[in-house]
């Protein structure tokens, strides 16, 4: 190994990619739109019905409350039915009879400011993030029509899982693992390709550059332009500058301002990990391909699976059980939940889970480096 | 003839030597059992037609194929060896650079990976292909002769002793031509060995020695006046028909 050659070769990644401006568009202006746009659909979609059970801790005022509250509910499509309490609540909502359940407490009118806890399935964050956020328009009005009263404040649980009120809370951490990995698969794969097709990998091998020192020169390239694209990213999705209102232009913020529970720089060690692995994948599915389109072809049978079933859209423990297992060999499914265990669950590498997922990255990395490194033919002894 | 007569020279040990060098694609026979050993110091031209095996021959010398059987050793080591890769000097028939990167960037990247620290033989490479005055031109907007140019700075960069030069005169323009030949020379005469492939007979007469290629054998070797006499012919071309008809006769 040679640092020399091996920094010739990152300086060389750097360099075409700086000039290469539709890469870098796609690198770092393609996923602000996409979650940007993600972010508008989930947040500002239509509010949908809710089927609703409730527990009275209450007695006469929270009988009082629920009468408010039902019709409200039913106004919008849906349905407020009393269970007696909050395990029949939970139950209802973990077989599906009810969306979510909405348990009264003793304090409702004895405190300042009354808290219910909703209880929702917490199976899919992004569809009860949209039930929870009709519910809260409900006992709004509810409490607006119960003479006035301060609209109670909301604790979320879930049957399973851990609640977020903002459904990109769960969405946006798979959202970053999925374009790290799609974009630097991309671009990695297409750029060997072209070392294969155009002549200078031939070139490259007849000089005394080790087959190693090229898979790391382009690990170290590609991981640059991801450590860019990620902190981008990153920084859109957690962070928010509003604007203030300026003539007649309204106030406005940037930023999807997305609460991480966790350390960010942990987050960023997740995806760095998962980019690493995907450049090394880039150069050994570029072994397979001819031309730039045989490399698009390798998508569906490469990226979508993936993404369908590592926990991007759906989360993994509703897949078919008979799917499920695969998701072990899916290195996306890693670093999706690696991303939720700290934007989530706020988890630190002192957690088993995260311990876990960042060990089987680092292994995935190794593992497709070297068989990238065998692809790059030399009939060296 | 000087260069005859160094070539000739009994004793001195081979700059390139292939033994009984056999490579196989299935059932095709791309080389078939080729041996010669080259004196260093001279130019020494592959001619055959596409697909004769000049290539893989290169492939196999330079240790870029592994051989079905023989063998083949670049001053003394046997390839395919790593370390010897730094003692030679490969221009590819493709250009073989990196079309975003400018000339200054191609020639420092393929510096580095030559383990080349000196700025000067850098430059000197350049300036030997008259590209010193172009380093900030971006290669992919270069002409085709340019291009050239440049793979073959790229190829020289690092002073190899042996030079294996594929096509190197495809789609150059003849004044360039003229240039690329009077600096293979100039090279020879200080010593380096250089092997060129070319299927175009009327360069075959800048070389000190020819191997004719076909069918992945050489099927005659010698200065191209003795070729041309051993032929009973004036043409080059001829010779070539006429040893071409009696390897396969």
């Amino acid at each position: 190994m040679s640092g020399r050659r091996i920094v010739a070769l990152f300086r060389r990644v750097v360099q075409e990619i700086r000039r290469d401006r539709p890469s870098l568009a796609l690198l770092f202006v393609a996923p602000i739109l996409i979650t940007g746009l993600l972010t508008f659909i989930l947040r500002e979609g239509q509010a949908p019905t809710v089927h609703a059970v409730l527990v009275n801790d209450a007695g006469p005022a929270g009988a009082a409350f629920a009468g408010a509250l039902g019709p409200t509910l039913e106004a919008a499509g849906g349905s407020l039915r009393t269970v007696t309490d909050e395990a029949t609540a939970r139950a209802a909502v973990a077989d599906g009879s009810a969306d979510l359940a909405v348990v009264l407490p003793a304090d409702l009118v004895s405190s300042g400011r009354p808290t219910v806890t909703v209880i929702t399935e917490g199976l899919d964050p992004s569809g009860e993030g949209g039930q929870l956020g009709s519910l809260q328009k409900a006992l709004l009005a509810a409490a607006s029509a119960g003479s006035g009263r301060q609209p109670p404040a909301v604790q979320h649980v879930t049957v399973y899982g851990t609640p977020s009120s903002d459904p990109m809370a769960n969405f946006a951490p798979a959202m970053v693992a999925f374009f790290a990995y799609f974009f630097v698969y991309l671009l990695t794969g297409v750029s060997f390709l072209r070392e294969r097709t155009g002549g200078t990998l031939e070139r490259l091998m007849a000089t005394p550059v080790a087959r190693g020192e090229v898979v790391l020169g382009y690990t170290l390239g590609f991981a640059l332009f991801a450590t860019l694209q990620v902190a981008l990213l990153m920084t859109w999705v957690l962070g928010t500058v509003r604007v203030g209102a300026l003539g007649p232009l309204p106030a406005f913020s940037i930023g999807l301002g997305i609460a991480v529970g966790g350390n960010p720089l942990m987050a960023f060690l997740v995806v760095l990990l998962l980019a690493v692995g995907a450049v090394s994948l880039g150069i050994f599915l570029s072994t397979f391909a001819r031309t730039e389109l045989q490399i698009i072809q390798f998508i569906p049978v490469v990226l979508v699976p993936q993404f369908l079933l590592s926990g991007v859209l759906f989360p993994v423990s509703s897949l078919p059980s008979v799917i499920q297992p695969f998701v072990s060999f899916m290195p996306l499914s890693y670093a999706v939940d690696g991303l939720r265990q700290v934007f989530v669950r706020g988890a630190d590498l002192g957690v088993g889970a995260l311990q876990v997922d960042l060990g089987v990255l680092v292994l995935v990395a190794a593992f497709f480096a070297t068989v990238a490194s065998w692809t790059i033919r030399r009939e060296v002894a | 003839m000087a260069e005859a007569a160094r070539l000739a020279s009994p004793g001195a040990a081979p700059a390139i030597r292939a033994a009984g060098l056999v490579k196989t694609f299935g059932t095709i026979r791309a080389v078939d059992g080729v041996s010669f050993e080259l004196a260093p110091g001279g130019i020494y031209g592959l001619l055959g037609p596409n697909g004769s095996g000049k290539t893989t021959l290169i492939r196999l010398l330079t240790g870029l194929a592994r051989p079905t059987a023989g063998m083949a050793e670049i001053l003394g080591t046997r390839m395919p060896s790593r370390s010897a890769l730094a003692r030679i000097g490969y221009m590819t028939q493709s250009d073989g650079i990196y079309p975003a990167l400018t000339v200054g960037e191609n020639s420092r990247f393929f510096a580095a990976a030559y383990g080349v620290r000196d700025e000067g033989a850098r430059r000197e490479a350049l300036g030997l292909v008259d590209l010193a005055d172009r380093e900030s031109s971006v290669a992919g907007t270069l002409s085709g002769g340019q291009r050239r140019r440049l793979s073959l700075a790229c190829a020289l960069i690092h002073r190899p002793p042996v030079v294996f030069l594929d096509e190197p005169t495809v789609g150059v323009d003849p004044l360039l031509r003229v240039q690329f030949w009077t600096h293979f020379r100039r090279l020879a005469e200080t010593g380096t060995t250089i092997v060129v492939s070319s299927h175009v007979m009327d360069e075959a007469d800048r070389c000190d020695e020819l191997l004719f290629v076909r069918a992945g054998r050489v099927i005659a070797r010698g200065a191209p006046g003795v070729l041309r006499a051993e032929a009973g012919t004036s043409d080059l071309e001829q010779a070539f028909l006429r040893f071409a008809g009696e390897a396969a006769a």
